[in-house]
Parts: C-alpha cells; sequence; structure tokens
C-alpha cells in the first residue's frame, strides 16, 4: 500500500502561511513594478514612470469600486454560454461511464479493496471528465470573445476589466460546482450500490502522533533499521531487544475508552513459530512518572488491521513496584495531554515495521458521505484553481497556449514541484550562478575562499539577484497534492480540514488574488483586437 | 457662444503594428476634430481611410499612437465615460447564443440597471427596432437586418448622450434606413450627440450637420454640410426649359457681367459630388489635407 495519509502540518498554522504568502506575493508584485518603472524609463523617459503611476491608481480604484452586479452579468453569460454550447453535456458522458463501469471492477477481490477500488473509480472519474471541460471553456472563453470581436460591445460599456476576469472565473466556478455536484451525487448513489455486501464504507477519523525509534541498545534515534526496501516509508525495530518505536499522541478530554488502531510489517529472518504472525506489545509510558504500563501482547494481523481498545482504568502488574494495581489512564499515563505508546516486538530475530501513520488513535467515525464529499469539495477547488489560472493566462494569450500553459502547470503542480525545486535551488552550491562561472573558469573548488575585492562584490550581488528570482520562480510553482483527496476515501479515512481542504483553499485564494491583478492589467494594457 | 466640445481629438496618429511591433499600416495621420454638444457629425471616407479606427480610438479599444483625445471630458481610456456613451459596431458583435431580450438584459445589467428598469427598456427598444417577432429567437438565426437592428437597441439601451455609429444603415432595408435616418434625427431633437460613418451619402447628407471626409487616414475636408455644399464661387440659376436661343441670350448678359456659363442642364449638386472630387483631388495631390480655419482651431 502506498498511500501516506501525510499525518503532519506543511505550515502548521495560517500565519506562516499567510506571511509566506505575502512574501511570494509581494515579490511577485515588487519585481512586476521595478520592471515596468525601468521600462518605461526605457521608452518615454520621464513621463514614463508617472503613466505608470497613474495605472497603479486606476487599478487600485477599479478594484475598491467593484460592482457585484456587474461582475454577475459577465458570470451569468460565461454560464449561459457553456449551457448553450451544451459543456453540460458532460455529464451523460459521466452518467453513461457509471453505468457500465460496475462491469469492468474485480468483484473477486477482498470485499474493503472492492470497496478501495469503487470508491477511487467514481472519483478519479469526476476529477477527469470535469478537469479537461473547465480548462478548455476558461483558456479559450476570452480569446474567443476578442477574436470575434464581441467583447468589443462589452468593454465599451462601463464594466471595468477586472470584473471581467473576476465574471468569467466565477462564471466557470459556478458552472464547475453544479458538474462536479451532479456527478458527486450520482457517484455516490453509484458506490453504495457497488458495495459487497460483506463490506462496508466508513469513514475513520484518526489522530496520530510523532515517532521515535529507540535502538536495540535502547537509545534514541529518528529512524529504526532499513530492512533493504529502497522505499524508506518504513522503518523496522528489532524483535527480542530493547529496540522500540515510540508514539505520541495528543490527546484532550478524557473519555471513558481509546480505540487504537494500526497495521504493522513484519519482516522474518527465520521461519519463527509455525502457523503465528509476529508477537507485538504496547507499553504505555509516562516519563515524568516514570511509569510503564505493558499491556496484554498479541498477534499482528499482517497486510490487515489490528484494532484495540483502551479502557480508562487499567490494572497491571508493576514490576518497578513488584504488585498489582489500578491506574486511571488520563490521570496517570497521559502526560502534558499527550499519550505515549511504546511498540515492542516480541519474537527475537524477527523485524516489526512501522511509519507515522501506521499507529493512530481512531476517534468515533462519521458518516461516509462525509469524506466523500469533502474530496468532491476538493476536486471542485481545483478545478476552481484550474479555472483562475485558464481565464488569466488567456487574457494574453491565444486559446491553445493558455491551454498548454495551465495544463503544464497542473502536471508540475502534481509532483513535478520537488523535482523543480531541486533542479532550481542545487544551483546554490558553491555561489550564484556567476560565481559557478568564475569558481570553474579559474579552477576553484567552491570550498576557497574568493579574493575580497570589488569585482566579487558586484558580481556576488548579481548573483544574489538572480538566486532572488529563481527563489520567486519555485514559490510560484503550485503545490496542487493536497487537492487529491481521493486516496483517503478510498482508504476509509475522513478527509482532514486542516490539511487537505483548507490548506487547498488557502492554495486556490492564494493564486486567485494574483491572478486577478494579471489578468486586470493584461486586459487593460492591451488593444482588444484579433492579432 | 460657442457649444461645449464632446469629442476633441488632436493630432491623432495610429499606426498598426504586427506582434512583433513591426509597422504595419498608418492608419491615421495627424487628424484633429472637435465635436460640438448636439450635433450629428458625419465621417466619410473610401473603405479602409480609418472611419472605424477612428472610432475605436474614440472609445479606448485601440490606443493612439500619437496624439490625444478626450470624450465628454475623460481621456478615451477612462471607463467611466462609457457611462453616457452608446456604439454600434461596423458589424454587430453580439453573443450569438442569446435571444434578444437576453441580449439587451445583458447590456443593461453592465449599467447596474435594476430588472425593472432593464425589462421596461429593453421591451421600449425592441420595439423602436421592429424586432417584435423575434425577441425570444436567438441571435445566431437572425438575417444581418435583424442583427443590425437589435445592434442598434443594444447601443440606446443606456440612453446614452453620445452615441457612435458604424455604418448604421449598412444591411438594413429602405424602410430600415428611413427609420434609422427617423431616429437619427429624433436622438438630435433630444439633445444628444450622434456621430455616424457611412458610405450611403444620401443619408448622411439628409441628416448629418457637419461631415469630416477622410482619405488614407488624413482629413481632407471639415464643414457644415450646406457649407460644403455651397459653392462659393458659383451661382446656380434655376429655371423653366430654356430655349437655345434663350441660352445664348442668357449667356450675353452674363457676359456683361464678366461672367460665364459654366454648364448647362439639370443641376446635380450633391454630396456625392463632394465626396467624388475631395477623393479625386485626395488622388491626385496626396500631400494636400485640411488646415481648420483659425477661427475653428482653439
Ligand atoms: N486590426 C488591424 N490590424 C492592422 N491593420 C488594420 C486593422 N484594422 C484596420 N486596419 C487598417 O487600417 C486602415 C483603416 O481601417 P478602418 O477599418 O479604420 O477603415 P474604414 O474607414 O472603417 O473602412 P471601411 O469603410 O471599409 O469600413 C486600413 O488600411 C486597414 O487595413
Ligand atoms: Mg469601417
Amino acid at each position: 500500500m502506498n498511500f501516506d495519509a501525510k499525518p503532519f502540518l506543511l505550515f502548521s498554522n495560517i500565519e506562516n502561511g499567510l506571511m509566506h504568502w505575502l512574501l511570494v506575493f509581494g515579490s511577485f508584485i515588487g519585481v512586476i513594478f521595478a520592471a515596468s518603472i525601468l521600462i518605461s524609463v526605457g521608452i518615454y523617459g520621464v513621463s514614463g514612470p508617472v503613466a505608470v503611476m497613474g495605472r497603479v491608481r486606476q487599478g487600485l480604484h477599479d478594484f475598491l469600486n467593484l460592482s457585484p452586479k456587474r461582475i454577475w452579468a459577465i458570470s451569468w453569460l460565461t454560464i449561459i454560454e457553456a449551457v448553450r454550447r451544451k459543456a453540460l453535456l458532460v455529464f451523460v458522458v459521466f452518467a453513461f461511464l457509471m453505468m457500465f463501469a460496475g462491469w469492468f471492477l474485480d468483484s473477486d477481490l477482498r470485499a474493503d479493496l472492492q470497496v478501495k477500488n469503487a470508491v477511487s473509480f467514481a472519483l478519479t472519474t469526476v476529477s477527469w471528465l470535469t478537469i479537461p471541460v473547465l480548462l478548455l471553456l476558461s483558456c479559450w472563453g476570452i480569446p474567443e470573445d476578442i477574436r470575434v470581436r464581441s467583447i468589443h460591445t462589452v468593454v465599451t460599456k462601463p464594466v471595468r476589466r477586472n470584473e471581467i476576469v473576476m465574471g468569467r472565473i466565477l462564471g466557470f466556478a459556478t458552472i464547475a460546482a453544479a458538474i462536479v455536484a451532479m456527478m458527486g451525487i450520482v457517484g455516490y448513489v453509484w458506490i453504495l450500490r457497488q458495495v459487497p455486501n460483506n463490506a462496508s464504507l466508513i469513514c475513520r477519523v484518526p489522530v496520530y502522533g510523532t515517532l521515535q525509534f529507540l535502538d536495540r541498545e535502547g537509545n534514541a534515534s529518528d529512524k529504526g533499521l532499513n530492512t533493504g526496501d529502497i522505499w524508506e516509508f518504513r522503518s523496522y525495530i528489532e524483535g527480542g531487544t530493547k529496540a522500540s518505536a515510540a508514539y505520541k499522541f495528543p490527546v484532550d478530554a478524557p473519555v471513558d475508552r481509546i480505540k487504537l488502531e494500526s497495521r504493522f510489517e513484519a519482516f522474518r529472518t527465520h521461519k519463527g513459530r509455525m502457523g503465528q504472525s509476529l508477537l507485538v506489545r504496547y507499553v504505555l509510558v509516562n516519563p515524568t512518572k516514570d511509569l510503564r504500563v505493558p499491556l496484554d501482547s498479541f498477534e499482528i494481523k499482517e497486510f490487515n488491521l489490528n484494532e484495540q481498545y483502551l479502557e480508562r482504568k487499567l490494572s497491571f502488574y508493576d514490576e518497578v513496584r513488584m504488585d498489582k494495581r489500578t491506574i486511571d489512564l488520563f490521570d496517570d499515563v497521559v502526560d502534558q495531554n499527550s499519550l505515549t505508546i511504546e511498540v515492542q516486538c516480541l519474537d527475537s530475530g524477527q523485524y516489526l515495521g512501522m511509519a507515522r501513520p501506521d499507529f493512530f488513535i481512531r476517534l468515533p467515525d462519521r458518516p461516509f458521505a462525509i469524506g466523500y464529499f469533502k474530496a468532491v469539495l476538493g476536486i471542485w477547488l481545483l478545478t476552481v484553481f484550474i479555472v483562475s489560472i485558464g481565464v488569466t493566462s488567456s487574457t494574453f494569450v491565444k486559446g491553445p497556449v493558455a491551454t498548454l500553459l495551465t495544463f503544464s502547470l497542473l502536471i508540475i503542480g502534481q509532483g513535478f514541484r520537488e523535482f523543480m525545486i531541486k533542479l532550481i535551488t542545487g544551483v546554490q552550491k558553491g555561489g550564484g550562478p556567476i560565481e559557478s562561472w568564475y569558481r570553474l573558469v579559474t579552477h576553484m573548488n567552491d570550498t576557497l575562499e574568493l579574493p575580497d575585492n570589488i569585482g566579487i562584490k558586484i558580481m556576488q550581488g548579481i548573483d544574489n539577484v538572480m538566486l532572488g528570482g529563481l527563489w520567486l520562480m519555485q514559490h510560484l510553482i503550485p503545490d496542487l497534492t493536497s487537492f487529491v483527496m481521493a486516496p483517503y476515501v478510498a482508504n476509509g479515512f475522513d478527509v482532514p480540514w486542516n490539511l487537505a481542504i483548507f490548506r487547498s483553499l488557502a492554495i486556490t485564494i492564494g493564486y486567485l488574488v494574483p491572478c486577478l491583478l494579471v489578468g486586470y492589467y493584461s486586459l487593460t494594457l492591451r488593444e482588444l483586437e484579433a492579432k | 457662444m460657442e457649444t461645449q466640445s464632446v469629442i476633441q481629438i488632436k493630432n491623432l496618429t495610429k499606426i498598426y503594428r504586427d506582434f512583433w511591433g513591426r509597422k504595419k499600416v498608418r492608419a491615421l495621420n495627424s487628424l484633429s476634430l472637435d465635436v460640438k454638444k448636439g450635433e450629428v457629425f458625419g465621417l466619410l471616407g473610401p473603405n479602409g481611410s480609418g472611419k472605424t479606427t477612428t472610432m475605436k480610438l474614440l472609445l479606448g479599444l485601440l490606443f493612439p499612437t500619437e496624439g490625444e483625445i478626450t470624450v465628454l471630458g475623460k481621456p478615451a481610456s477612462d471607463v467611466s465615460k462609457n457611462e453616457w456613451i452608446g456604439y454600434l459596431p461596423e458589424e454587430s458583435y453580439l453573443y450569438r447564443f442569446l435571444n434578444a431580450e437576453e441580449t439587451l438584459d445583458f447590456y443593461g445589467r453592465l449599467f447596474d440597471m435594476s430588472p425593472q428598469q432593464r425589462k421596461e427598456r429593453s421591451n421600449q427598444l425592441i420595439e423602436l427596432v421592429g424586432l417584435q417577432n423575434a425577441r425570444k429567437r436567438q441571435l445566431k438565426e437572425y438575417s444581418k437586418g435583424m442583427t443590425r437592428r437589435i445592434g442598434l437597441a443594444q447601443a440606446l439601451i443606456n440612453n446614452p448622450d453620445l452615441i457612435l455609429l458604424d455604418e448604421p444603415t449598412s444591411g438594413l432595408d429602405p424602410l430600415g434606413s428611413r427609420d434609422m435616418k427617423d431616429l437619427i434625427v429624433k436622438l438630435k431633437n433630444e439633445g444628444k450627440t450622434v456621430v455616424m460613418c457611412s458610405h450611403l451619402l444620401a443619408d448622411v447628407q439628409d441628416v448629418c450637420d457637419r461631415i469630416a471626409i477622410l482619405y488614407a487616414g488624413e482629413l481632407k475636408e471639415l464643414g457644415r454640410v450646406d457649407d460644403l455644399l455651397k459653392e462659393q464661387h458659383e451661382t446656380e440659376l434655376l429655371t423653366s426649359k430654356l430655349s437655345p436661343e434663350a441660352v445664348a441670350d442668357v449667356e450675353a448678359v452674363l457676359a456683361k457681367h464678366n461672367a460665364k456659363l459654366l454648364r448647362h442642364g439639370h443641376p446635380t449638386n450633391s454630396l456625392e459630388d463632394l465626396f467624388l472630387k475631395t477623393v479625386q483631388k485626395s488622388q491626385e495631390r496626396p500631400g494636400q489635407r485640411f488646415v481648420p480655419a483659425a477661427s475653428e482651431k482653439s
């Protein structure tokens, strides 16, 4: 299984995210502003910057005096156009696909895998049908409007150009909402009918902790052992030694019992006990009170879930005090709102593998529909993102180019981002681009000190500007991975608000704002004539 | 007292460039014009002389290469002036998937009009342009003349003070052009300013107060229609049919007064003559252009 539930927030609080955004956005605007001032001086001399400032003032004025009525008029036009041009036929395609999809899904699989397939299929189909349609609609709308010059009758009315951009985006977002909602509902009903009798749709709400390893001598380390797997997602602990994996879960108000769920992997160096799986034990730990509460050991279910309940009142044999005692989980074990559980493997010579998301506290389940429709919401957010980029790019290039541009950004955002970042930031070793050249030409390796003179200063100054530019470029590339929420639902999890929904929403809004600015200025500064 | 200028154009030059910024066409060359409040102003000129370009520049659809434009006291790039402007494009570039009612409703919304106002106004305009029977049909089914009519209705949706009509009578049937001319006169009587360009000189002659003739982007003639058509150096006599002897007698009388009979026959002094003459002259002597008299300048 290669589903990583990503239990950890990438930007943990909203202020950090906002500051980061302001920094990137501010630099973006700053660079464009500085460039336009320079260019205008170059072309028009002193009157250039005056004109630029006039444009800025006009822009501010136009953004502060938006008319919702006019924006909605443009949205209405956009919607009617899409409907009359039969964009909603995509829904028919969807219905058709869903009608026959059941035939092609494997019904010999294990029940929970069948459920997983059905959910993935439904959500993937919704996004694969919606995204291309809206990509094309949004990238071709304005260029077509300019080509047939119908935009002339619009811009000669008191509509501001930013209202056109906003209206278009809003219109497409509305169409997307209608399509996604309809498909989502049909998909939901379809999933309900696909579920085999012996399986059920679940929506687990996990509370993940942090993970720390202890090696065989009992020393702390960040990682366990590697059993030779290239994919270093899981780390292993050795059985029958002091090695353990300590999970520290956040807990708040006391409850009567806590449900623990885990899914560990076994790696064997010998056959072990015939017909039996590895023996594992949880130990509750309160480091402040020096309390260790070993629970009953159990055999793990390989490739399947282990479920345990932790009762609030626990009786156990205290090895330190040498007697039997009863303690309260929340009063005695929980320390500063966190519950620490060490996982140990009892079979010597065998290894137990785990990763952070493999062990969690399972809160009461939510209805499946909640997780499912959150994922549908995620698809809609992604289309809104695409539509914003599509409409914006279509204000300065023609339809095909806008489509290509938006599509590339979409692909890059789905995972090539890391690669791009490495590519861009890899430059830094041995200085910036010019310094690297200098070192290359003068045969200085990157550990040697450069001579301290004015030429070097200038060189490094230019380098810093260039690296700043690269930094900006790197941060302009979107990270769209959080928009894909289907894996949560398919794996029987709820979609986390913070991590998926809010994050995607923040990204969408974060791109929408500069998009509106770029769209406004490119429609204002160009002649709306077909070229 | 001179009336207020609605449109002021000073030394307007427009050069169309291609994608790479290379010069393609010099569509307007140092054009200066003034349109006064309440007049009907005609822009004439052969095909490609820059009439549509002038209109688009006035509306801020194109940006001038050089020169200044003031429309209703604001620069052409200022969108807020559009509040009081109506524009009928050369070809009606409308949304073909809307029907007549929806079209007018849509444009009405762009003026922040209330639903009630929009409804009243579009009913009124549909009536005015005679599309009552086609109000629910999508524009893609419209004939050219019908499209023209809905285009006109669209231009008048905001009850504008300044109306720019690019070839308003093209595509209209004789009845339609008659109506159009009546409408222009009516708008003028309501105190509105109309700028129109047209090839149908008879139409222009009927309705325009002043005209400008453009040739290859240059202003060749500008003035009141009556003045332009009045030949200052000629006097026209219209008589009943004269016998050849009578003509000889008249010639003798004229000779006594140091005048000559230039031509006799049916008087055909029309705008068409003027137009053709101007164009011909321009072709013969390309450099010459109209320079406004001193009184007209400032
Ligand atoms: N978008 C454009 N790109 C390049 N050149 C253009 C463009 N639009 C017009 N022109 C050129 O500018 C000149 C003036 O054109 P314009 O459309 O203003 O003429 P017009 O007087 O309206 O002609 P018509 O009577 O045929 O409508 C022409 O030479 C034309 O080829
Ligand atoms: Mg024209």
